[in-house]
Formats: C-alpha cells, structure tokens, sequence
C-alpha cells in the first residue's frame, strides 16, 4: 500500500514524460464542411509543434478507400498537411494523429464532404455503431429522466400539498438522484459515442480532441444544452430544498421536460429522411409523457405507499386520472411515430429495428394491461370508498417494472437503425 | 468562438478571491461575530455553490481532450457538492458535521485532477508550472478544511483555509496561456502572449 501511495506521489510530481499538449486549432476542409470541388491537401494547424508521423493524416472514403499520401510538417512542425487525390462526388472520413516534440501523442476524426453532406463525426468511417454498454447507459439515462421529470411531475400535478417530513427526503433523494444521473449518465454517453467515433484506445482517448463531435454534430449540441439545462435545474431543486420553498419545483419541472427535447432534436426522429418539426415533437411528447408515467409510479410505489398512509387513497385516484391522459399521449405519438420510421408493415418481422418494436409493443401491451386493472377495478372501489387493497403496493411496483423494462426497449430502440426509406418515385412522363 | 483561457481563469480567481477573504475575516473576527447577520453565514458557501455551476460552461465548451473535459467536470460536481453542503449545514437541513469533510474532498479532488490534466513539466510554461503548482497546493491546503472538521474552533485551521484560496486566487490570476516561468518558455509552447 505504501509502495502504492509512494508511485502515485512520484507519479503526480514528475509528469514530465509525458509531453506537450498539443492543440488543433484550425483544419482545412474544416469539420463537417462541404466542399464544391476537390481539395488539393487536407491540412491540420496546431498551437505548438508536432512531430509527423508517416499516417499521421489518413483521408478515407466511405468505403473506407485511403486516398491520401503521406504527410509532411511545415510552418515550424506547427502545421501537417497530406495531399489527396482529385475526390469524387462523397463523404470523407479523416483521421490524424500527431506526436508532440516531447512524446505526447493526440488524435482526432473529423469529416468532409465533396459535392455532399459530410457525415457527423460520429458516423465517421470506422466507427463501430451503438455497443450493448451505450444501450445501457441510453436507458440509466431514460430513468434518471423519468425520476427527474417524471417525480417533479408528480410532487406538482398529483401532490400539492406538504408531505410528511419522511417522505418529503425520499421525494428529494429520489428527484436529486434522477438530476446527478442525467448529468453523470449523459457525460458517460457523450465519452462513449466520442470513444466509439475516435476508435481510440483508452490511454490515447484521454487526449483525444472532442470539439468535432462536441461542436460539429447534433448530438454534441445536445449534449452541451442537456447538461448546462441539468446542472441548472440541480441547482434549483436544491434551492428549493434549502429553503423548503416548492413554488421553485416548477422552473425545474418545465426545464428538465424542455431539456429532454435534447434526445428528440439530436435524434433520428430529428435528422433521418422524412423527419420533421412534427416527428420531432411526436418524439418529445412520447419521451415526456413516458417519463411522467413511470417515474410518477415509482413515486406512488416507493414515496407515496411506504411513508405518507394518509395521502395514498388520494395520491392513487389522482395519478389514475393523469395516467390515462399520459397514456393516449404516448400511444398517438407512438403509433405516429412507428408509421413513419416503418414505412412497410412487413418491416416489423423483417428488420432489426421492427424486432426491437414489436418486444417494445409487448411490454407496452402487458403495461395497458395492468394499467388497465388499476384504472377499472381498483380505482372504482377506492372511489366508492373500500379499503385499500393489501396488494396494491406489490402491483404498483410490478408496473413501475414493467414500465422500467419499456424504457430499455426504448433505449435499445433509439440506437438501432430504421430501415430505410423507399426512393421517391420518378414522375413518368406520359406519352401522347 | 471560445474566450481564451487566461480569462475563464481570471474570472474564477476572482471567486476564489472573494471567498478567501470572506473566510478569512470570519477566522479573524470569529464565527459568532460572523453569524450576527444572518446573510453573511450564508455568502461564502452560495459563492461556492454558483462556483461550481458557472464550471458547467467551461466543461462543455472547451473540449480539446478528454482528460480536460473530466478534469473540470470534476471541478464542477466538487465544489457544487462542498458549497451546498455547507449551505445545508447552515440552513439546519444537514447536522452532522461530517457534512464538512465534502469541503477537503473538494480540494483533493481537485488538486488530483489538476495534476494529472496538466501533461508538462514544470518549466514548461507558465501555465504548466501554474498547474502544477495549484494541484500541490489544493492537495496539500485539504489538511486545513480537514483538520478544522475535527477542531472547529481552532483559528489555524480556519484561517489555513481561507490563505489557501487566497494562494489560489494569486496563482490563477498569474495565468497566461502562452508565458515564460522564470525566464523558461518551451520552444515547442506555441507563441507567447503578450
């Protein structure tokens, strides 16, 4: 241990071998740029000198062609700059690394495109795709969501009253640990996308250049709005659990839903072809009206029943109420949102992304299901005053798991490719 | 278009500045004369606290690596964390005083994250020596905020605290992007400023 404790001091005090940080300050073709006509040279300009490697710049097709040759320094080591040939008609992948006079090596990926749109970076040639890790960390995102928004939704729309002291703390640690999660998550699945574009190795990852993926693509714009949007509403829940003032849950409710739209405007239902205003707000008000219904179930489940007896007759009515109105929210937007990504029925058992879909209409029909026992049997009896159902907590929280198992379909769903969309038909000329 | 550097790093100077001193006149004067006013208890934690909201936009904003984006996140959460800590504890939200510790946690964690994102060597550059100076100096400043959890009422300790912040403060006001350190700039530094 003391060894340890010893290389870790001797570490942090004699960094020198590792060497200057380089920083890429300008790049021609500029990232994602388009260009009418075929560069000469792709060329990259640092803040310092680096040294050139023989790949240092390799220019790619999207059939992941080189067309680059070797690369050579000018300007004092400060600029790197490999010739290419005349390019056709297409997106350009380019990939750079460079070492630092001291050793330091940094990379980068950025896009172009010749007479066509450049790819974002994160669809750079040789990125791999969604892993079964962003999979998972798209759906810890979706719940610290659904806590965040969905039990901001419920303490303000279900709940307006004071809450016993216990259950008021429960609220808060539940509603805080949604809002650390969307900002912890949502940084975790930024380095992954990064990771995955940059196709870098961990220890070379740590000095990767983000600023393509992080200023040159929807996703990164998301990323930046979401997180600002979520350390601010942090910071105001907190403030209103400081000075116990709930009136202030309501700008953290409408920016963490309005911050939400993030996912949606950086989504496919935002860039795919046959996207519009209206597929994105469909998207939004699916992803809005899901979280409100699952994390106000959990809410009921795990705040309401176990610490506030007094409140749980009401709390069920109400949030019965709200659910069915959450509900046709999310099926019209969904059901929208399923004819426009599949455009033929047949794709629903033919392509990856309908097998996704149809295990998401599973779990969505056993959730109606359920729902539906609580909104027709349960909530008549409570109404007409009948005691409480002993088993009612057991099959709110089996909801809240369905609910829950939804929302890593979703994720799963959200990664996978829509199949694509039929060309449009040429008009036919009529012969006369 | 980014500002540069040196700026962001004035900027937050001038609340380390603002917050040693506030620490400070309480260690001279003492806690009970400091609390008379009820918001002065609360300055110095909700200047930590915006502290470390207003690092979200530098996190986000300058992404030229990995390491640099973690480093300041890092930055943002602890001091977040120690200011609201400290906010709870004089709200009567929290009680125990262990909610203190958050505050040496801060300064650790910070001085680890400065050390390992800065890759020069000292000489390197202003800004490198600066780094490396700041990181010793958080590391070895958390004895204070430390020490003053378990002795409370000990002036040393407390007034450590505050001169570490306003060390602190010095050093990042030192800061240029490109500058020599005693006369020494890397020729590979990139050009110096002015």
């Amino acid at each position: 241990m003391r060894k340890l404790a010893s290389c870790a001091l001797v570490a942090l005090a004699f960094p020198a071998a590792a060497g200057a940080h380089a920083t890429l300050v300008r790049t021609s073709p500029g990232f994602a740029e388009r260009l009418a006509h075929s560069p000469r040279v792709v060329r990259l300009q640092f803040d310092q000198s680096v040294k050139v490697l023989p790949k240092a710049i390799t220019v790619f097709t999207a059939k992941g062609k080189v067309v680059s040759g070797s690369a050579r320094a000018s300007d004092a080591q400060r600029t790197i700059e490999a010739p290419v040939r005349r390019l056709g008609r297409g997106a350009y992948t380019v990939r750079w690394t460079a070492v630092s006079a001291d050793g330091h090596v940094i990379s980068g990926v950025f896009t172009f495109g010749v007479r066509h749109r450049a790819p974002p970076a994160t669809e750079a040639y040789g990125s791999g795709g969604p892993t079964t890790s962003e999979h998972l960390v798209r759906w810890l995102y979706f719940l610290a969501l659904a806590l965040l928004a969905g039990g901001l939704g419920f303490r303000l729309l279900v709940l307006h009253g004071p809450l016993p002291p216990a259950a008021e703390r429960r609220f808060y640690r539940l509603v805080g640990l949604g809002a650390v999660g969307a900002i912890e998550v949502g940084i975790l699945a930024f380095l992954l996308r990064a990771e995955d574009a940059l196709q870098l190795p961990f220890g070379k990852f740590l000095y990767g250049d983000l600023s393509p993926i992080a200023g040159g693509t929807r996703f990164g714009t998301a990323f930046v709005a979401m997180t600002l949007g979520f350390a601010l509403v942090s910071a105001i829940l907190f403030l209103a659990w400081l000075t116990d003032r709930p009136l202030l849950l309501w700008p953290a409710f409408v920016l963490a839903l309005g911050f939400a739209s993030g996912l949606s405007l950086s989504g496919h239902d935002a860039a795919d072809r046959g996207s519009s205003w209206l597929s994105e707000l469909a998207d939004w008000t699916h992803l809005a009206a899901a979280s409100l219904w699952v994390g106000g179930l959990v809410m009921l489940a795990f705040v309401v029943w176990p610490l506030a007896p007094d409140l749980r007759r009401r709390a069920f009515l109400r949030f019965s109420r709200l659910a069915t109105g959450l509900i046709v929210l999310i099926l019209s937007a969904g059901v929208y949102l399923s004819v426009l990504r599949l455009p033929r029925l047949s794709d629903l058992w033919t392509a990856g992304y309908g097998h996704v879909l149809l295990v998401k209409l599973g779990l969505v029909s056993l959730a109606l299901l359920w729902g539906a026992a609580h909104h027709f049997l349960v909530r008549p009896a409570l109404e007409r005053g009948a005691p409480l159902f002993a088993r009612l907590p057991r099959s709110l929280a089996g909801e809240s798991a369905v609910g829950i198992a939804i929302l890593l379909a979703a994720a799963v769903l959200v990664d996978s490719k829509p199949p694509p969309q039929p060309a449009a038909t040429p008009p036919v000329a009529v012969q006369r | 278009m980014e500002p540069p550097a040196q700026f962001v790093h004035w900027m937050f100077a001038t609340g380390f500045l603002l917050l040693g001193l506030c620490l400070l006149a309480k260690a001279f004067v003492g806690e009970e004369v400091w609390n008379r006013r009820a918001w002065r208890a609360y300055l110095w934690p909700s200047l930590l606290f915006a502290m470390g909201v207003l690092m979200w936009p530098v996190m986000v904003f300058f992404t030229n690596s990995t390491i640099h984006m973690l480093a300041h996140g890092s930055w943002a959460q602890v001091m977040m964390l120690a200011g609201a800590a400290e906010l709870g504890l004089v709200r009567g939200k929290l009680h125990s005083p262990y909610w203190r510790l958050t505050m040496p946690l801060a300064l650790s964690v910070s001085g680890t994250a400065l050390l390992i994102h800065e890759q020069n060597g000292w000489l390197f550059a202003r800004s490198a020596f600066l780094h490396h100076a700041l990181g010793w100096t958080a590391l070895v400043g958390a004895i204070f905020p430390l020490a003053a959890v378990f002795r409370p009422r000990s002036p040393v300790w407390s007034s450590g605290l505050a001169l570490v912040l306003v060390v602190v403060a010095v050093m990042l006001y030192s800061d240029r992007d490109v500058a020599p350190i005693f006369g020494h700039l890397s020729p590979v530094a990139g050009e110096q400023h002015r």
